[in-house]
Order: structure tokens, then sequence, then C-alpha cells
């Protein structure tokens, strides 16, 4: 899925799982490819960062890529589902930004949990809006998957940036 | 009374040297073992005794088969260790021990006891001074054929032994005064309970003075008996009932006051007599002695404060060097530790003076020449000898 | 002899109507009393295997033994005291030394067993009936038989002090340090805790003899920096200190301190053998702070010639340019190294490596090279306004103020940060401000509540009484900028830094928002080493782990000449530096003289 008719579909006031799936995969992946774009630019002290970071987001895109698979979602793909307000925020972060020619650490763990806090609140805001079922457990699982990755990044940025650090 | 005077035809000649000659084949003599596994002893001592006839001629006092070596094992325990040790030296009546050592340790180490372990400690004396007479008492009279007496005696022993072990978390071995103080407060209620067993053993001390004392035959078998003169007195050493007995008021707890009892009202119970019944009688007045000390004590002791003085780390405690000399007024007479400090974590010295040492052994030896053999039990009885103590 | 005496003894008759007084058996219904000294209880998550229950019994009763399915980990020896009732004589002098409470007796006194082993068992961990009693015997809450608080330490008074960087504690005197070192139950969990594995328990026993030569020789065989840990360590062994589990642990760096203290300076020598023969092998370390002075040390002593390289005109790094001078004057840094000196160090100081000595010029030119850079380099928040000129580093200010240069001291600042680095910074500028203007106006905002703060306590109780303001649960969110100028910081409170899981998840609430004036904003939080001397090929050749040289266990890089230690691989910590300069020497030392297997 283009950048552009993506942004098309953002016009609407719904949407469906099928198209909340595609953004999904889209935004993992744009996501792996922007770290794993990273790795020989950033001095090799801290490409285990860039690393592990597209490492995760490759697992999420395998993941993503098997719920979109499965048949017994399949029926339910065309499901129609209430446009969030953090719709936009996520789909912001679809727009890569420009680290610099040789960003640090910081710079990259900043970009990486504001990535995964949008996805957080999106996800969360799906299920919220979503009745009870199979749809809302899946928001659910999502949510909680960013959220749980979101808090590794967090305690990891507060070792290396708050707390003595060493690194 | 007229003192018992044995016919002495029947004696040895004496050597030169002054010791008696006897001779064994001539089956004029004969060799007894009274103990040391024998109902007529108290603990584990013997008498080698020398009889002719009925009539002891002459004995000899054995000691050692208690040997434990506590005072040499103290000198390989840091002062703290020693505490649990001290108790076993005299196990009717232990709390002399943890007493007199703990007061040692205070007094080269410049530390004392707070004012409300003082009161519990003396409480604890008397409570301790109570059960060693019951259990005399339970002696005395068994020793001449009268059981009952002991296991009446044994019933209020055993109360007391129940105050004991509310007060202090064990019947027998208390190990409760330690150097610094006393471990704990008195348990709630301990006042009224205490009172309770104070009441029934007041009853079986009335019923011990119906049935043991106002005797004919106790009093045929005590009265005149085991005489201690007077003159002995300073000689041997005599301490405590046996030496009160003899109309010396000799205690410690008046000659020279400890603890709280300059504060208690009482008075030393002494007797004229010196004879077997009169020490038993002195006894049994004692016992009304320190019920009514415990009683005062329980009226006045403080309620609260501190129960232990500041001590150093116990693993480490090292003490000055010096020396100090510790006694009280046990039921036998004069307890003592000798302490002696090298600036060490270890005693370099303990001696405890029992009583049980000086009148079970030469005191004994000369008392019981001319006794019949069935009186020697009821005589060695009346001494109120704890073996133990004896052999440290 | 009367007619009563021969009627009397019939009265005990009566006692055949009296009911019998006996307990009849089972005496099970009998239970102990409340205090009763019984079976032993102990509470094996509570207990930690200090062995003082065992030190203290005088019949050997007591063995401390493995206790299955626990492994040893600081603070606790995973060993349980087993108990011998064939030895036992129920004192409980155990139960009133247990420096955790965990010990205790029940009130229980019956046990019938024909295996006479049973009487041997390990209280909490081999389940007995009587482990759920609630009576029996504990220690009472008066009854100690260790002291369980420190002795007062002089120091100079909050007045007295802000005025100036003289050094703020007194150390202990003679008596205070005897009674201090004489709560210690010389159990040795502080060993296992110290990362440089100091022997503590003996050199706290010297204290108590008064034998402080052999204290200090002591110090010396894991420490050559006695005299800065004494007062500046991290005192990780006070954290795990028996003693401190019911009372104050003991104050191990303050006898540290006052064994260096004691003996004369002159003296420090006498107690150390010279250096072994030379070898005619030669290591270079760059970096002279605690890792890299330790290592050269070490090396020295084992006849090898070390050159130490320091890129800055005085050695000691961050001990010396980060810690100030009220906690740690300079002379004291100076004495440590001159002592490390005279073992024959050659040390060069401002010979930065990168400049006109290469690192690779180091590599061919000695048969290893130390790298033992430190963490030099402060983090920056990257909040917006951050990059202002007058957004400062901590770091930064600190090797300034040591080095006596005048970085503009503001009238009103405002640190972020709530570790020992901003608690130095906020007092540094308090003291020059109490110098230049009379008046102390430092703010330090803290991400972590009071709670969780990073800080010593210590620390933050001081930084209090010099009129230093504290504010925890501070989130920065912008540097404030008026007409170009930093006019102050705001903050947003912080609901809750940790979650469930004690994970860093900051949430704050928007509504509390506080703007904290200051023509100054520093910046002290974390810090990272400055690995530019290393150059992009050889950054490129060797192998990271998370952002720090990848060393083995002997502290040498993937590149056999090249050898790592201190803060730089461990991070931010004297005494682990120090214990880590250990590790670097033993292993070049086994290097350099072919036998690896055995280092």
């Amino acid at each position: 899925m283009s950048q552009d008719s993506h942004g098309m579909e953002m016009l609407r006031s719904k949407t469906t799982l099928a198209e909340v799936l595609d953004v999904a995969i889209s935004f993992e992946c744009a996501a792996r490819d922007f770290y794993t774009a990273l790795v020989p630019r950033v001095s090799k002290r801290i490409r285990w960062l860039v690393e592990d970071l597209a490492a995760e987001e490759q697992r999420h895109f395998d993941m993503f890529t098997e719920l979109a698979g499965r048949a017994d979602l399949f029926e339910q793909v065309k499901t129609e589902l209430q446009r969030t307000a953090a719709d936009s925020k996520f789909s912001d972060c679809l727009h890569l930004p420009d680290l610099g020619e040789q960003p640090d650490d910081q710079a990259v763990l900043q970009y990486a949990m504001g990535r995964e806090h949008a996805a957080m609140l999106h996800y969360g805001e799906l299920a919220d809006s979503t009745p009870p079922g199979p749809i809302r457990d899946l928001f659910a699982f999502l949510a909680g998957e960013e959220t749980r990755h979101k808090l590794e990044l967090e305690k990891l940025y507060y070792e290396l940036v708050h707390r003595g650090g060493g690194v | 009374m007229a003192l018992y005077t044995p016919d002495r035809s029947q004696y040895p000649a004496a050597l030169p040297d002054g010791s008696l000659e006897f001779d064994l084949a001539s089956g004029k003599y004969l060799k007894l073992w009274q103990g040391p596994q024998h109902p007529g002893i108290t603990g584990n001592m013997s008498l080698e005794l020398t009889v002719c006839g009925d009539e002891i001629v002459h004995a000899r006092t054995h000691v050692g088969y208690l040997h434990r070596g506590f005072e040499k094992l103290m000198e390989r325990r840091t002062f703290i260790q020693c505490f649990p040790i001290v108790c076993r030296i005299c196990v009717p009546e232990p709390d002399f021990n943890e007493y007199c050592y703990a007061q040692a340790v205070e007094e080269l180490a410049g530390i004392e006891a707070p004012e409300r372990a003082r009161w519990i400690r003396t409480l604890i004396l008397e409570m301790g001074r109570i059960n060693s007479y019951m259990m005399y008492l339970g002696g005395q009279a068994g020793s001449l054929g009268q059981a009952v007496i002991g296991q009446w005696t044994t019933y209020g022993r055993d109360l007391m032994l129940d105050r004991f072990e509310e007060l202090t978390g064990a019947r027998i071995y208390h190990m409760f005064i330690l150097p610094g103080g006393v471990r704990d407060g008195l348990p709630d209620g301990f006042e009224t309970r205490m009172e309770e067993t104070l009441r029934e053993i007041e009853r079986i001390m009335a019923d011990v003075e119906d049935v043991m004392f106002h005797n004919a035959v106790f009093k045929t078998r005590t009265v005149g008996q085991g005489i201690i003169r007077p003159e002995w007195i300073e000689d041997y050493g005599v301490t405590g009932p046996n030496a009160r007995a003899a109309g010396v008021v000799k205690d410690v707890r008046k000659d020279q006051p400890y603890l709280v009892y300059p504060e208690l009202d009482f008075e030393p119970v002494s007797g004229t007599d010196s004879d077997v019944f009169t020490r038993a009688d002195v006894r049994r007045r004692d016992v009304h002695v320190s019920i009514d000390l415990v009683r005062q004590i329980l009226a006045r002791m403080p309620k609260d404060g501190p129960l232990m003085a500041k001590v150093p780390n116990v693993l480490h405690w090292k003490i000055p060097k010096g020396e100090t000399y510790v006694r009280g007024e046990c039921s036998r007479g004069e307890y003592g530790y000798y302490l002696v400090t090298d600036g060490s974590g270890y005693p370099r010295r303990v001696n405890v003076r029992g009583p049980s040492y000086t009148h079970a052994m030469a005191l004994l030896e000369k008392m019981i020449v001319g006794v019949n053999i069935a009186d020697v039990a009821g005589l060695m009885v009346s001494l109120h000898t704890y073996p133990p103590e004896i052999e440290r | 002899m009367s007619l009563k005496d021969v009627l009397s003894p019939f009265t005990a008759w009566k006692y055949v109507f009296r009911d019998p007084v006996t307990i009849e058996n089972p005496l099970r219904d009998r239970p102990g009393a409340a205090r009763y000294r019984g079976f032993h209880k102990n509470d094996p998550e509570l207990c930690i295997g200090c062995g003082t229950c065992e030190t203290i019994c005088q019949n050997g009763a007591i063995d401390m033994v493995p206790a299955p399915g626990r492994d040893p980990r600081q603070g606790d020896s995973a060993l349980r005291p087993r108990i011998d009732y064939g030895r036992c004589c129920w004192c409980a002098l155990c139960v009133d030394v247990c420096m955790t409470k965990s010990l205790s007796m029940s009130n229980e006194y019956i046990w019938v067993d024909r295996d006479p082993d049973a009487f041997r068992f390990t209280p909490g961990i081999d389940s007995k009936r009587w482990d759920s009693a609630e009576l029996g015997y504990h220690r009472p809450e008066h009854h100690r038989l260790v002291p369980e608080h420190r002795p007062h330490m002089g120091e100079l008074e909050p007045e007295e002090r802000i005025g100036s960087f003289a050094e703020i504690v007194d150390g202990y005197t003679v008596e205070q340090a005897r009674a201090e070192a004489d709560r210690c139950v010389s159990c040795g969990l502080c060993i296992a805790t110290c990362p440089a594995h100091m022997d503590i328990p003996n050199y706290i026993a010297a204290i108590r003899d008064g034998d402080y030569r052999h204290g200090l020789e002591l110090l010396y065989r894991t420490n050559p920096f006695s005299e800065i840990c004494g007062r500046v360590c991290t005192h990780k062994c006070e954290t795990v200190c028996a003693a401190g589990h019911t009372g104050e642990p003991v104050a191990i760096r303050w006898l540290k301190r006052h064994i260096v203290d004691q003996v004369p300076y002159e003296q420090y020598r006498d107690v150390l053998a010279p250096p072994a023969p030379a070898t005619g092998r030669t290591v270079a370390v760059v970096g002279a702070g605690p890792a890299g002075l330790t290592a050269a040390f070490d090396l020295a002593r084992l006849g090898h010639a070390v050159t130490v390289y320091e890129a800055l005109d005085k050695p000691g790094g961050m001990t010396r340019w980060g810690i100030p001078e009220y906690r740690l004057p300079y002379d004291i840094i100076d004495r440590d190294v001159d002592v490390i000196r005279s073992m024959g160090v050659d040390l060069r100081c401002g010979q930065r490596i990168g400049g006109d000595v290469t690192l690779g010029q180091l590599r061919d030119g000695h048969d290893a090279v130390v790298l033992a850079l430190g963490l030099q380099m402060g983090r920056a928040t990257r909040i917006p306004g951050s990059d202002h000129p007058d957004v400062r580093k901590a770091v930064d200010l600190l090797r300034q103020a040591t080095a006596g240069e005048d970085f503009g001291t503001p009238q009103q600042a405002v640190v972020i940060g709530g570790g020992n680095v901003a608690m130095d910074i906020a007092r540094t500028l308090a003291r020059l401000q109490k110098q230049a203007f009379g008046t102390v106006r430092v703010t330090v905002t803290a991400l972590e509540d009071f709670a969780h703060f990073l800080a010593d306590p210590d620390e933050i109780k001081e930084s209090f009484e010099e009129g230093v303001v504290i504010l925890d649960a501070r989130g920065p969110q912008a540097v404030v900028i008026e007409d170009g100028e930093v006019a102050g910081l705001k903050t947003w409170k912080v609901k809750s830094i940790f979650d469930e899981q004690g994970r860093f998840a900051p949430s704050y609430d928007e509504t509390d928002e506080m703007i904290h004036p200051g023509s100054m904003v520093v910046e002290a939080i974390g810090q990272m080493t400055d690995t530019a001397l290393l150059g992009e090929d050889l950054t490129e050749k060797l192998a990271w782990n998370r952002g720090r040289l990848q060393v083995d266990a002997k502290g040498r890089t993937s590149e056999p000449w090249l050898w790592a230690a201190g803060d730089m691989v461990r991070g931010p910590d004297v005494v682990s530096a120090v214990a880590d300069g250990h590790r670097v020497a033993a292993g070049i030392h086994a290097a350099l003289t072919g036998k690896e297997d055995q280092a």
C-alpha cells in the first residue's frame, strides 16, 4: 500500500479490519526497513540497538502477516470499525523522519519510543471502540504487544540516558 | 536436749599419725559403700564407710562422679557463652550461678544492670530458694522413710516451675539472668498466678508441718542427731541454714546485702540445737520468709523500665584485667563466683564456691563417725548437699 | 515429744479425699508457656545465612548448611542453620543474637522418634509440625546482644560548610571507631558483595585490636585506593550488612577511612613488599582513574614496566574531576596515587591519546594496552531549548570547578537529575553562589520520587541542609528561554515513573506544570564514554556489547593486545573500577607470562 492511497482513506470516518491490518503490516514493514537502513550508518558501538529494533519490527511484521492470512479472521475482515482519534497520530508515524547522517543511540531510541507509543494508543482505542468479541481481543492483544515493546524501550532509555548509563 | 554420745569402746586404736587402724581381716570392721548409686545419697557422690556393727567408725567422702569441668570449659568460652553453662553447676537451684556470674562480669566490665532487672533477679532467686527447700524437705523426709512428703513438695515445686516456665521460658535451666540484666519482664497476669501458687505452697507447708515435723518418728530420728558444734562453723566454713541452726546467724542477704535485699523486710531464721531436726525446721520456716519476700517483691517492683544495660557486641566482648568475688545467700549457704579476667575475650579463671563443697566433704566425714548406718542418709541430707556444685 | 506428735501424722489421710494433681498422658494437652524455649523455627526467607547463630552457640549445635533450592546472592549466603538436638542446650542465645529475627523457638517440647538422626534438622527447610506455632520464645524487642546504632561522627555544620569546599565529615575518633567496629558480627556477607572482595571483617577486627598497620596491610591487599574508597565508596557492603536488618549497618566505609587516617603516611610504603624483579615487558594504560591506576599498581608490583597516559593534567579520573572537594579532598587522591607511583609506575599527565600519541603507537610500543577511559561525557535530555549555551552538563562544570576555572556562576540555577552527580553539582553551585552572592539559589528536579531516589540519602539530607531545593517526581519538558537568555526550566509532575514490574514507564500529570526560574540549567543525568580515540577502523574491528566494548572475563577485548577496564565496561562505580583494574592486571600478567590458563 502506498502512502498516497493510505492518505485518501484517512478521509473516511469508517475503516475495516482488513484495512487496519494492512496499515499495521505496512507500519511494521516500513519501520523494519528504516532500522535496517540505519545499521550501516551508525557507529558499531550502537549498532546493536538498531539491529535489535529491526529484529523486533520483523517479528511484528511476521505476526501481522500471519494474522491477516488466517482463515478464521477472513470472514470478519470486512467488518466496519470506527476510526479513532489516535489513528491520525499513528498514521503520522508512517512518515519516516530524517535522524541525520549519523544518529546516536538517544535519537534512535526517542524515535522508536514515539512510534511504539502511537501504535499502542491506536490499537488500544480500536479495542475500546469495538464490541466484545474476537476482533476486540485481537486489538487488545496488539495494543499489549506494542505496550510491551514500548516499556522495554523506555527502560532502555532510562538506563542509557538517565541512570548513570555507562555507554 | 542432750547431745548424743556414742559408745567409743569399740573404736580402733589410733596410729601415731592420728589415722585409725582397721584390721579388716579381723571381721570386726566392714567396708560399706554408700553410693555413688544409692537411694540414701544426694546426687552422684559416694561415702566409703567403715562400720563396726551398725555404727560408723570412719568415713571417707568421694566426689568426682559428676565432674564436667565447667570451670575449665569456661576458660575456653566467650563471656556470653559461659552464660548457658553456669546454670548447670547446680541443677536444683541454678539461678545463683546465673546471678553471680552475671554480676561478676558486670562488675569487671563496668556496667550495671537496670533497677527493674535487679528486682526480677531477686524475685527469681527467692522463687528458686522456695523450690530448693521443697526439694530438700521431700528428701529429708524420704531419707527417713517418709515418702509422702516428697510427693507433696514435688507438687508444690512443680507449680513454682510453672511460674518459672512462664517467666523465663524454661522449668529447670532458666537461663534468664545474663550479663547486663534479664531477658524479659513479667508476663501479663503473673502476679495473680504467683499468688495462687504461693497459697498452694503455704497449704502444702501446713500439711508438711503437721505430718513431718509434728511427728514422733521424725523427731525420734532427728532430734539430737547430727550436731554441728558452733565452734565448727568458722573452722569448716559452714554457712546458710547449717550455720543458722547452730545459732550462728549468717545470711549474706543481711551481712553483705546485694540486689534489692536492703529494701526488703525480713529476718533470717535461726535455731539453737544444731541437730537434723533444727536444720529441717530452719529451712521450713525459711520457706515462709521467701514466700513473704516474693510477695514483697511483686508488690513493690517497678512495672516498667529497661531490663538490660547496654552491652557491647557479645561476640567479641573483651573485659579489662581484673578480679572479683560475688556472693549470694542460696538455700544452702554462701554461693560465690570468683572471676579473673585478663583483658581478653575469655575468663582467665572462674572459681565457683558451692556451699556443698564445705558441707558435704570434710564436715560430713567428721559428723558421720559414731552414727548408726540407718541414720547416715538422714544426716547427709540434713546438710542439704548438691554434689554438682562440688564438682565444677 | 507430745501426744500431738503421735496423732498429727494421721492428718495425711485427708489426701485420700483429694483429687490427684498429676497430669495424665498424653502430655500434648499441656502446651509450653508463651515464652517456652522449645524446638527451633526459622523463617528461611528472612534468614540471610550470616551464621551469627552458629558463632554464638557454645555447644557447636548449629551448622550452617546449604539450603536446597537456594543460590547464594548478594546479602544471602543461601546457608541455613541446622540444629543438632544432641548438642543444643536450649539457651536461645542463637535467637537473641539473630541479626534478622528470623530464628525463634516454638513452645513445642515433645518429640519422639526412633531415628537419632531425626533430631538434627534445618528449621524452616525441613518442615516440622511446630513451624506454625505462634507461641514460643522470640527475642524481645529491647533485648539486644549486638548494639544497633552507629556512634555519632562529627561533621561541619551546614552554615560552616556551605561557605567553603572544606571536607565535611571529621572521620571517626579512635573511640568512636572501636565502638563501631565492635558492632560487626564478622559474617562476611560484605566480602562477597564488595566488587573488590575486600577483607572487611578482618580489617574491622584490626580496628578493634588497635592494630592499624595490619589493617592497612589488609586494605592494600585488595585496594590501592583505600584513602579514596574510605570517603566516597558506594559501599554496597553496607547494603548487605547483617547489622542493617534490625539496626544500622556497620559504617564500613568510615571504618576503612579510619584505618588510613590512623597510619602515618610515611609508613604506607612499609606495609607493601617491594615490586618483583623487572620482567622486561611493558604495558600502556590509558586513563589515570581508579581502574587504570589499580591495573598499573598490580602490574608494576609484578615487575612489568607500566606507563599511564592521562589526558588531563592531574591523575585520579572522575574521583578528582567529578567528585567535589568537600567530599574528597584532592590531597587525599594524591596520597593514594603517590603510593602507586612509588611502585615504579610512569605516570604521564596531560597526554591525550589520539593527538601526538596514537593508540596505534601504544600498541606498537607495548606488550599490552589497557583502556580505562571512564565515563566523562554527560548525556543530554534533548528537550526543547536544551541546545542553549547556558544549558550545561554537570560533568563539564565539575571538571571546570576542579580546575578552578570560572564558568560564570549563575545567581540562580536549575539542575536536572536525581543521582549523586546532580547532588555534587548542586552543592558545588551552592558553594560558589554563597561565595559570589552570599545566597544559595539552586533547584534540583528529579524524575524519581524520594522513595526511588538514586542519590545517597546522606547526600539528599546534606543538600537540604545547605539550602538546595530538591523537587522529586518532576519531568523536564522544556528550557524556558526569554529574549535569548535561559530563564528557567518547565517541568510536569511525574505521576508514576515505574510500572508494576518496576520498569521505567513515566506518566505525567500535564496539569501540574511548574517553571523553575534560573539563568542556567544543568543536565546531570547519564554519562557515557568518549571512544573517539579508537578511530573508525578499530571501532569497526572491535566487538561490542550493547554499547560497551566487549571484554572477556579477564578484561580482554576482541583485539588480543587491547584490554579494557573500569567505568567504560562496568558502569560508574569507584570500587568496581578498582576490582576491574585487578582483574585486567591479572589477565595481562597471565598473558605476558604465558600462564593464561592459570589466570
